[in-house]
């Protein structure tokens, strides 16, 4: 046995390595300190991530690059033969390879939820690829990544655009699913965050607790989203767009840097609060039915007014937005029988926009013509009798909901287009003049309650208790 | 046969001496274990077998490769290095009996791993379906654990067709016979996209005749695999089309509206018994687009049938994995035959891996040269080098366009059967053809080799 080789040579050898071990451990910190001040690494230390990920990163060094390239290429090869069940894995692990590079999880959310998802024709198969588009971002960009604006404005858009608004065929499909795992996940506290914020019983607190862990939502964020934009409807996206829309502006110092994102983030806010006016009530969930929230117009038009304000630089985009918006609240509040609401928010657009609005035109004739569809002396007689009857037909189908208020507006403006038609377009001509208004009105509930009309059997039922209509006796002659 | 018989079970006995049946085992049976607990599927039973069927089976192939070169190299090179071989040698057995006896007792081991592993995805595949819901398990069966094989419509002959075109066209219209082929080219590409094209509010129709699959294919689902294109996107990306399956009055009759996207490949299922009589189904498309839509003639559409069960579409997948084994066996013991270990073994994972490049080949081959084309112009410049090399690379593209046809584990993972023949064809293609040349140039360069010459310094 040579010296080398001896049991106190080799004790020393270990002694020397643990002191050298503990010795590098304890500079380490203090080299990396000196790194990040003097600015010697453009690398982001990684936050958060699992011992096998930061391992990774840290083992595979410059050739993390290149296996990125390789999974980018397979995954793109892939994509293009129409084989998407690797996509998932190759997303991770390509976002795993570059942990810190925003771009690509935005990237590989969005090739999910907007490329992938729409090749599928089943809605479900198609909400799948969305959620996990929404879940990358949510669950692993943000966690590597929390203080990257455009993540949120990336996870907010995601709500606003591809589950909120109509672009994709599924849409309802999305709306619905999300629904109900919000009904789920929230249950009563939905009308109620401060209970979830206090969480005073045991269930609040796994409630509070299930919302974050899983949908990442802090129940006292969500409180002050509530408080300063709502009461939102927690169940539908744009509430959640606004929400990560919030939670991004919070970590966006307003600097001159950051205005572009700042500027995103917030247009995310309004043109959510917009949406959430025009289909912001939540009826029924199976079958979904969605309707136009007109208690909300306020605040909604207090976030153009904010935006408008925190934008003095390029303020006449958002103010052409912004009358939009109140053309389109005048019109809804006028159909939905609220004709004093519309007539101040008429006023207050004259004011606010006097060049805009003509001098002549009222609130009434200008939903008139939106309803229409334009000028009365424009459109054909048969034109003008296929908008009464469909206002009557929509009539018809919100009393059978018990929706009256509706109802009852509906037939005023097929009375308001039957009146200002036959008085200042037909004037008593025969040749084109309307059938009478109840004529019309017999006739268009005749071909609702019938059989072939397709309406569900079940609202057919309802309309006739609530007009007083006698079933049809069974085995009946048809009618001529 | 006796004499390459013992050297089989020599091959065997050092297999399981080094331990590295043991290792080999062990790793593939980890590999099996290990994967489903760590790859991420897309959330479905049918993604979830998909990725299963296509990391295992590549692990398992790549496993089995990389120690078959290896071992094909070590156990001839290391045997004639380390003199082992000059004992057998003077044994009453031919050299070339040694190199067969060697290729078969790879082959062989490769075999038994190759069953073991394979078994044992079957048996996980098999436990994990029957733990599905019912719905679930019939979407696997009818789609993934299933061999589906595909009927198209023949391809027209569209050389044949733009030829008589053109010949009416120059009969009327005479051209200089220099502008005949811009004619033709221009003729072919109006006739490929009468083929191809339906425009807004047109109708195509496909036959597909069953021919005698028809009195098999009774009371069976059949689906539809569809691919097309269009020139202008819309904002929703799918487009809307009329789909008809049938003959109305003469056949029962399928219809479905579907928005589906563009440039993708669609699947889905149809009631069975469409067809007629003489076993043509007739499927029709209504494009209700403003925008033309393209069906590519080759892959435009197809209909998928069941042509059997997955565990014998999955045998056949796992033998034509082995062939490529057997091709892998004969070219390390090729390398072997005439160099030392090291040089052999780095020869032929060369070898493996400009084949698995083939992507990189083809680009080149296609480009004309090595650099790149210049992105503004797209213009290639062609050095000396490219001359000489692309020719080679050509017959390499080939060779390895020829092994890389019969890749098992795509179809085995989409459901698509590989027959018989194509089984066949991949065991004639690597094993007798390429195969028998490699282990004909081994044998030949073995038997005339100075084994005492080639010792090792150890």
């Amino acid at each position: 046995m040579t010296r080398r080789s001896s049991t106190p040579y080799k004790l020393l050898l270990a002694g020397l390595v643990a002191v050298l071990l503990v010795g590098v451990s304890l500079l380490q910190g203090q080299l990396n300190g000196q790194r990040a001040e003097l600015g010697l690494t453009r690398i982001t230390p990684l936050e958060n991530a699992p011992p096998v990920l930061a391992f990774t990163t840290v083992a595979l060094g410059s050739f993390r690059g290149l296996i990125a390239n390789a999974l980018w290429i397979r995954a793109n090869e892939l994509q293009l033969e129409g084989k998407y069940f690797e996509i998932v894995q190759l997303a991770d692990w390509i976002t795993k390879l570059q942990p810190t590079f925003d771009q690509v999880w935005k990237y590989q959310a969005w090739n999910m939820a907007y490329n992938i998802s729409v090749k599928f024709s089943d809605p479900a198969d198609r909400w799948r690829w969305v959620r996990r588009g929404i879940e990358l971002i949510r669950d692993e960009g943000l966690r590597y990544n929390p203080n990257k604006t455009l993540l949120y404005h990336e996870l907010a858009w995601h709500f606003q655009h591809k589950m909120g608004q109509n672009m994709d065929d599924a849409h309802l499909h999305y709306k619905q699913q999300w629904a109900l795992e919000m009904e789920a996940a929230l249950g009563s506290s939905r009308t109620n965050l401060a209970e979830l914020v206090s969480a005073t019983s045991p269930g609040l607190r796994a409630r509070a607790e299930h919302l974050r862990t899983k949908y990442k939502l802090d129940p006292a964020l969500m409180k002050e989203v509530d408080d300063r934009y709502g009461p939102l409807e927690w169940r539908l996206p744009e509430a959640h767009a606004i929400y990560w829309a919030v939670a991004g502006l919070k970590l966006t110092s307003a600097d001159r840097q950051n205005k572009n994102d700042l500027r995103t983030l917030r247009r995310v806010v309004y043109q959510c609060m917009q949406q959430s006016v025009l289909h912001g009530r939540l009826l029924s969930l199976q079958p979904l039915r969605l309707e136009a929230d007109l208690a909300k117009v306020d605040a909604a038009n207090a976030a153009y007014e904010q935006m408008i304000a925190n934008e003095p630089d390029i303020p006449d985009s958002f103010r052409v937005a912004h009358r939009n918006f109140l053309l389109q609240v005048v019109y809804l509040l006028n159909v939905n029988g609220q004709r004093t609401d519309a007539d101040r928010w008429w006023s207050a657009l004259r004011e606010k926009y006097p060049q805009f609005v003509p001098a002549n035109l009222s609130a009434h004739d200008y939903t008139l013509q939106r309803l229409t569809g334009g000028e009365l002396n424009s459109l054909g007689h048969d034109r003008v009798r296929t908008i009464i009857s469909g206002l009557i037909a929509n009539s018809y189908a919100s009393l059978a909901v018990d929706d009256d208020t509706r109802a009852a507006s509906l037939e005023f403006w097929a009375r308001s287009v039957y009146s200002s038609y036959s008085t200042n377009i037909a004037r008593g001509q025969q040749r084109i003049a309307l059938p009478p208004f109840p004529e019309m009105k017999e006739e268009v509930l005749q071909r609702f309650l019938a059989p072939e009309s397709g309406v569900d059997p079940r609202v057919v039922d309802r309309l006739r208790t609530k007009l007083g209509r006698p079933a049809p006796a069974a085995n009946a002659p048809p009618s001529p | 046969m006796q004499r390459t018989l013992a050297i089989v079970r020599l091959t065997w006995k050092a297999a399981f001496r080094f331990r590295l049946f043991w290792v080999l085992a062990g790793l593939l049976m980890l590999s099996v274990v290990a994967l489903p607990l760590l790859i991420k599927d897309d959330g479905t039973a049918r993604g979830f077998t998909q990725i299963l069927l296509t990391y295992t089976l590549t692990v398992i192939t790549a496993l089995l490769g990389f120690s078959t070169l290896w071992l094909a190299c070590g156990t001839l090179a290391r045997e004639i290095e380390d003199c082992q071989m000059q004992m057998v040698v003077v044994k009453p057995v031919a050299r070339w009996q040694v190199w067969l006896g060697k290729w078969l007792g790879l082959l062989a081991l490769n075999a038994t791993l190759l069953t073991l592993a394979g078994a044992s995805v079957f048996v996980l595949l098999q436990v994990r379906a029957a733990r599905l819901p019912a719905d679930q398990q019939a979407i696997l069966r009818n789609e993934v654990l299933v061999a589906r094989a595909a009927l198209r419509e023949p391809l027209p002959d569209l050389d044949g067709m733009t030829e008589q075109v053109l010949k009416d066209r120059l009969k009327d219209n005479p051209v200089p016979p220099a502008e005949v082929p811009v004619v033709r080219e221009q003729l072919r590409a109006q006739l490929a996209a009468r083929l191809q094209v339906v425009p807004p509010n047109h109708l195509r129709r496909w036959e597909i005749d069953l021919g005698l699959r028809r009195a098999l294919l009774r009371g069976q689902p059949l689906f539809i695999r569809t691919r097309f294109h269009v020139a202008e996107t819309n904002l929703s990306g799918t487009y809307l089309g009329l789909w008809q399956v049938g003959v109305p009055e003469k056949t029962r009759v399928w219809r479905e509206a579907l928005s589906q996207a563009a440039d993708t490949f669609h699947e889905f299922k149809i009631e069975p018994d469409l067809f007629d009589d003489t076993g043509r189904l007739t499927i029709e498309f209504i494009n209700r687009n403003p925008m033309p839509v393209l069906f590519p003639l080759e892959d435009g559409l197809e209909v998928l049938y069941r042509d059997g069960g997955f565990g014998l579409n999955y045998v056949r997948g796992l033998a034509t994995i082995l062939a490529w084994m057997g091709l892998l066996a004969a070219l390390g013991l090729a390398a072997a035959s005439l160099l030392s270990f090291p040089v052999a073994a780095f020869v032929s994972a060369s070898l493996l891996i400009v084949f698995l490049s083939s992507g990189t080949l083809s680009a080149v081959v296609q480009d004309g040269s090595l650099s790149a084309p210049d992105h503004e112009t797209g213009e290639v410049r062609k050095t000396w080098i490219d001359y000489g090399l692309i020719g080679f690379y050509r017959v390499l593209l080939f060779l390895v366009n020829a092994v890389q046809a019969f890749s098992p584990v795509d179809s085995l993972s989409t459901g698509r059967s590989i027959t018989w023949g194509q089984l066949a064809q991949a065991w004639g293609t690597c094993v007798l053809l390429m195969g028998g040349i490699l282990g004909s140039v081994g044998a030949f360069i073995f038997s005339r080799r100075e084994l005492a010459a080639a010792q090792g310094t150890t």
